[in-house]
């Protein structure tokens, strides 16, 4: 039984923004446990008062660099249910691909950059260069084809210009189209080289379980991220499923000493979101190519231990290409040609819900006569994630502890465990500082 | 290919300076001749605009260079060093110099780069820019027109 120890991570590597890892165990006795989020307020549900509903997604796009197509999406989605516009199933399948788009890049990202430093033992990406330089242009290779499919659809991957209320402002040729899904063809052996680069390493990912309750949209039709009801599975494995106008009986936000962000919770103390949750609530629906993947693996649902989320995030790869592939071809298939944009019918309130690479993220807006948006809400999968990871860490401290492993040992498997759950906290800045040499 | 590329945290005050020029110039029309890019937070990207047809980039983005807020410079990335903490370096925090090192530890040949560096006056969490930068923002955009319209 370790007896002292101090951990302090203040603004832990490889999450975005600032997150803190405080522990403090003296004569054995736990006196801090805490996962600390100082994350600063961001005013988007107010930047969106006052504007016309074509506005609104350009706007709340920009909560999130890295899952922008994601709050896009959810942004249009809310506008269209509060002003009753219906879009057509092309476009349904379209935005389902920018969406496996995002998925893609971000899985790829948080796979090799985030998480792979860890099992490989060097702090970041950087050092992989001179030893393992085909897994780090391998890694590029895949993050390229991310960005250009979703640039595809998109307009640009970041902050699509093109997913707007009612439809597409712009389509990609079929041209374009069929010519992505040979490269989502090509990329097969590229998955197939991560896959054995995530085997190879795999025993290094703590084995620790806490089992929890696990939210995301389900759908009846498919393995849901676009579109679906709200469903958690409970740890006996009992289903319960809300519709998404309900998310905030679900969420219930509320405040903790500690954090900035906002704390959720449903039937237990905390729930989790993110690809372990999708994996858990959705596996029957999954691609039949990730499905074996899993089985490889022996990674099957319910599974409770938080650090294979990452490995969920790579079945969640090979399910994105795979059910491209066949969006594709569907779309193709049914006379793909530029549709008019769909008009709204009422005014109203309206929620979007869709699952973004961290979890389930839900967008409320309301909008008057003139469709101008009279107030928004926004629950990001992040913040929702928060309160698990704290009581993750009160489970798993303790165990640690008991099987005696030092400082050094526990600090990194806790900060494991938070970047398994991929944070994407609003506060990380990007400037340079430099020194002019003349 | 010419581009004209943007990075920073559109929530963090200054730092999005390079995102909101790049904003203004596709929302006016006047990315002609050249492509502009919003990056936003993950400078990893910068990696597919280094290809064999890129002819010139410019990078906008925020820079301490310890002048008053607002003042701008025009440099080269060989002409600076980074003094920025390279702990918190990683793909979502990045520092877009590492990443142009990223790129040459990996073989890559960089394009003609040029930085418009902004001399941040706020880097707290509002989502608008410090007066001192607002005041000058159409200073900024003419100077990226310019830039990356020169040849060499």
């Amino acid at each position: 039984m370790t007896q002292n120890v101090s951990v302090n991570v203040h603004h832990l590597t490889r999450v975005e923004g600032h997150g803190n890892i405080v522990v403090d165990v003296k004569n054995g006795k736990i006196e801090k446990m805490q996962w600390q989020v100082p994350e600063a307020p961001r005013f988007f549900e107010a930047m969106v008062r006052g504007r016309h509903y074509t506005e609104v997604a350009r706007i709340t796009s920009r909560i999130c660099g890295i899952c922008s197509i994601g709050h896009t999406l959810a942004s249009v989605k809310a506008t269209e249910n509060a002003l009753g516009i219906r879009v057509s199933p092309q476009t349904f399948k379209l935005r389902t691909l920018i969406k496996h788009a995002e998925n893609f890049d971000s899985h790829v990202l948080h796979i090799y950059f985030l998480v792979a430093p860890d099992l490989f033992s060097v702090p970041s990406v950087f050092p992989l260069v001179p030893t393992h330089t085909e897994v780090v242009v391998r890694a590029l290779r895949m993050k390229r084809l991310g960005h250009e499919w979703g640039s595809l659809l998109g307009g640009r991957t970041t902050h699509p210009n093109r997913v707007i209320p009612g439809g597409f402002a712009e389509y990609p040729t079929a041209d374009e189209l069929r010519n992505l899904k040979q490269r989502l063809i090509n990329v097969q052996p590229d998955i197939d080289a991560t896959i054995q680069t995530v085997l190879s390493v795999a025993d290094k990912l703590p084995a620790f379980e806490r089992p929890t309750e696990y939210m995301a949209l389900s759908s009846d039709q498919e393995y849901a991220l676009y579109d679906g009801v709200i469903q958690t599975v409970m740890p006996d494995g009992k289903k319960q499923r809300w519709p998404v106008a309900a998310y905030k009986s679900c969420t219930n936000e509320y405040v903790v000493p500690q954090s900035t962000a906002k704390y959720t919770k449903n039937k237990m103390g905390s729930y989790m979101a993110g690809a372990l949750a999708r994996f858990n609530n959705n596996y029957d629906q999954l691609h039949p190519e990730a499905k074996k993947l899993a089985e490889a693996l022996k990674f099957k649902p319910l599974c409770f231990n938080p650090y294979m989320n990452s490995v969920a995030q790579l079945v969640e790869v090979v399910h994105s290409v795979k059910d491209s592939i066949r969006l594709i071809d569907e779309v193709l298939g049914a006379g793909y040609k530029p549709e008019e944009l769909a008009k709204p019918t009422q005014h109203g309130q309206g929620q979007g819900g869709v699952e973004v690479p961290r979890g389930i993220l839900f967008h409320e807006y309301g909008y008057d006569k003139d469709f101008m948006c009279t107030g928004g809400n926004c629950i990001i999968p992040t913040n929702q994630n928060h309160a698990n990871i704290q009581l993750d860490l009160e489970a798993l401290v303790p165990k640690l502890l008991a099987a005696g492993k030092d400082e050094k040992a526990i600090e990194l498997n806790l900060e494991m465990l938070v970047r398994a759950y991929d944070p994407c906290i609003s506060c990380s800045t990007h400037y340079l500082k430099v020194e002019f040499k003349r | 290919m010419r581009y004209l590329i943007g990075i920073g945290n559109f929530s963090m005050a200054d730092d999005g300076i390079g995102l909101r020029l790049i904003e203004r110039i596709v929302q006016e029309g006047l990315d002609c001749g050249f492509e502009a890019v919003d990056l936003a937070d993950e400078g990893f990207r910068l990696l597919f605009y280094l290809n064999e047809g890129t002819e010139k980039i410019v990078l906008v983005d925020a820079v301490e260079m310890g002048l008053p807020p607002g003042e701008y410079r025009l440099f080269q990335p060989e002409d600076v060093a980074s003094t920025k903490d390279m702990k918190r370096l990683t793909t979502h925090e990045s520092d877009i110099l590492a990443i142009l090192d990223f790129a040459r530890s990996l073989g890559y040949r960089l394009p003609p780069i040029t930085i418009l560096g902004i001399q941040p006056g706020d880097l707290s969490p509002r989502p608008e820019l410090s007066p001192a930068l607002r005041e000058r923002f159409d200073i900024y955009i003419g100077a990226a027109l310019e830039e990356v319209a020169k040849d060499g």
